[in-house]
């Protein structure tokens, strides 16, 4: 029998993230095709209601360490603490997300257990007998295929996906709290507070249309065009990381993993390459139109309708045809 | 306050990318490489440090002679000093296990480079390497303070537009963000002129390390391919006139 598979579930507000629903539907599945158990792996302060959301999930055990010096520790102790749950278990597979917190910690925990990690990370099978991820290179042009070994330990971290519903399992998780003296945890860093972005005028959540804009318009002056259609369309404006990068857009108009996560009815992405962090924040859009020069842009991967051609070709024309369509 | 800038030297500009006959290899036209986007940034990050509390810059990067490119760039742009160290490797390990023997042999404050690389998009390099020399470390930083008593303050992303700031002890790694500071343009007299400044060069044997302990292990490549699209695509084609009409069409359609 192959060893355990080991979930780092995230969480906030003693409620799972979405990621870790995720991850923990991947994780059964695996599970049952290789035939090894599931622990999860949950760490934090006051954890009654992150426990009893995980009972849940089919898992087999579910390992908790609950410490007050948990509530605000910073990256290095937490990965000491995964990675010390992590030797308790001697996994064959520690899987976690791709999320921000899973960015700092999948390589730290991983380099702690001195095993490879494999992040950022689009799927995760097994085929011909071998878990088998598959993640962008390139940035994001392609797709690598790896077969993990079977006698290693690997971290693997998954970006976000579409949810997977869970399969309800008779399985009840045996909870088991591991003691661990957290204050005892050498860390040279501390996390001083946590900061809530201020909200601007506009809620990108709530827009049935956003056009957004990225680096492909090349211009700060020539950001009005897409302003225009967007006024035009009756939607809002919003943009890539790139573009606030260079300081044509304010940071509350981007979205991505790093800003609003959004999936209005219609989303038009105009110059927009299609950066994984992008797509990860609005590829749950219900209709995404993509116009871009470049008919490789990974943009066009999650695209419904595509056109490849010239932004101030194709743009103005839209503008014009949807103001016509307004007047009439 | 000296400051080791970690940069990566990738494929810059790339045409005609497709898969090699061997189904796990890439082939491309364009063979310059050029400095990785973020670690751009961590350098002008660093340059600004070095603005405001003096001290000296070390530019460092693996990888061969062609790498020596993005070092002179790095002179170019402000750098005191480079280091290239003579190793290629695309996995993570070994590339942290030898990052880590080199800067021990530097001397520095704090360790800045970007968050990943365009080539393999894995971001594990500084984080590992921080792990390895038990620094503490910072992901996703978009804004860097130094204060008083060695330590430095460190905004960083938690996503959705939340961060969260950090006090880390000297030395320290951070993994910044694009856009941390903006980019300065290099004048190419300063450019040409930086290419008579020296590259301290490293070999394996120069940080002690044998080649079989560098060896990647634990999984191997089975395919690289373009990605599948997650829906069947539309393409629509025609004068523009045409193609916003038939873009008009469907998106009021599907409001």
């Amino acid at each position: 029998m192959a060893r355990d598979i080991l979930v780092l579930v995230e969480h906030s507000d003693g409620e799972l993230d979405s990621i870790g629903s995720q991850l923990l539907a991947i994780g059964s599945r695996l599970s049952r095709e290789m035939k090894t158990k599931l622990v999860a792996a949950a760490i934090g302060y006051q954890m009654e209601n992150v426990v009893n959301a995980l009972r849940c999930h089919p898992i087999d055990r579910v390992l908790v360490v609950d410490n007050p010096d948990l509530s605000l520790a910073g990256a290095e102790v937490q990965a000491h603490v995964f990675a010390e749950m992590a030797r308790q278990i001697d996994p064959g597979l520690v899987l976690m997300g791709y999320s921000l917190v899973g960015m700092e910690l999948a390589p730290a925990v991983a380099s702690k257990l001195g095993v490879n990690a494999l992040t950022n990370c689009v799927n995760l099978e097994v085929r011909d007998h071998a878990l088998t991820v598959t993640r962008p290179v390139f940035d994001g042009t392609m797709h690598a295929e790896i077969a993990l070994e079977e006698n290693g330990t690997t971290v693997v971290a998954l970006q976000k996906g579409s949810p997977i519903a869970t399969i309800p399992s008779a399985k009840q998780a045996v909870v088991q709290t591991i003691p661990i003296d957290v204050n005892s945890i050498p860390s040279r860093s501390r996390v001083l507070q946590i900061i809530e972005e201020a909200r601007g005028d506009v809620d990108l959540g709530k827009a049935e249309l956003i056009v957004a804009v990225g680096r492909g318009i090349g211009d700060k002056d020539k950001i009005r065009f897409t302003a225009e259609l967007a006024e035009a369309l009756g939607g809002v404006l919003a943009c890539s990381r790139p573009v606030v990068d260079v300081g044509w857009m304010p940071r509350e108009c981007q979205v991505g993993a790093s800003g609003k996560s959004v999936a209005p009815k219609v989303y038009v992405a105009c110059g927009i390459s299609g950066a994984i962090q992008h797509l990860a924040g609005m590829r749950d859009s219900k209709r995404i139109i993509a116009i871009n020069k470049d008919r490789n842009a990974p943009i066009f991967q999650v695209a419904h309708i595509g056109v490849v051609g010239d932004l101030f070709e194709i743009i103005p024309a839209l503008t014009k045809a949807a103001q016509a369509s307004r007047t009439r | 306050m000296n400051i080791v800038v970690c940069c990566k030297a990738v494929p810059g500009l790339v045409t005609d990318l497709e898969v090699g006959a061997d189904g796990t290899s890439l082939r491309y036209q364009g063979q310059l490489l050029a400095i990785n986007e973020c670690d751009e940034y961590a350098l002008e990050e660093a340059l600004d440090l070095k603005r405001k509390h003096g001290g000296q810059i070390t530019a460092i990067s693996m990888g061969n002679i062609k790498a020596l490119d993005i070092l002179y760039y790095a002179l170019a742009k402000g750098a005191d000093k480079a280091v290239r160290v003579d190793c290629e490797t695309h996995d993570p390990r070994v590339a942290s296990t030898v990052l880590a023997a080199a800067l021990r042999k530097l001397d520095f404050d704090l360790v800045l480079t970007g968050t990943q690389s365009r080539d393999t998009l894995g971001g594990q390099v500084g984080i590992a390497t921080a792990n390895l020399l038990q620094m503490p470390f910072s992901y996703a930083v978009v804004a860097v303070e130094v204060c008083e008593n060695n330590t430095v303050k460190a905004r960083k992303e938690l996503g959705g537009g939340r961060y969260a700031d950090i006090e880390l002890m000297f030395p320290a790694l951070l993994c910044v963000q694009t856009g941390i500071q903006p980019l300065t343009f290099v004048p190419p007299a300063r450019r040409i002129r930086a290419r008579q400044q020296p590259v301290v060069s490293l070999s394996l044997a120069d940080l002690g390390l044998q080649a079989e302990q560098l060896a990647p292990r634990g999984y191997r490549f089975v395919g690289i391919r373009p990605p599948e699209h997650m829906h069947q695509i539309e393409l629509l084609e025609g004068s523009p006139q045409e193609i916003a009409i038939a873009l008009l069409k469907r998106i009021q359609k599907s409001l």
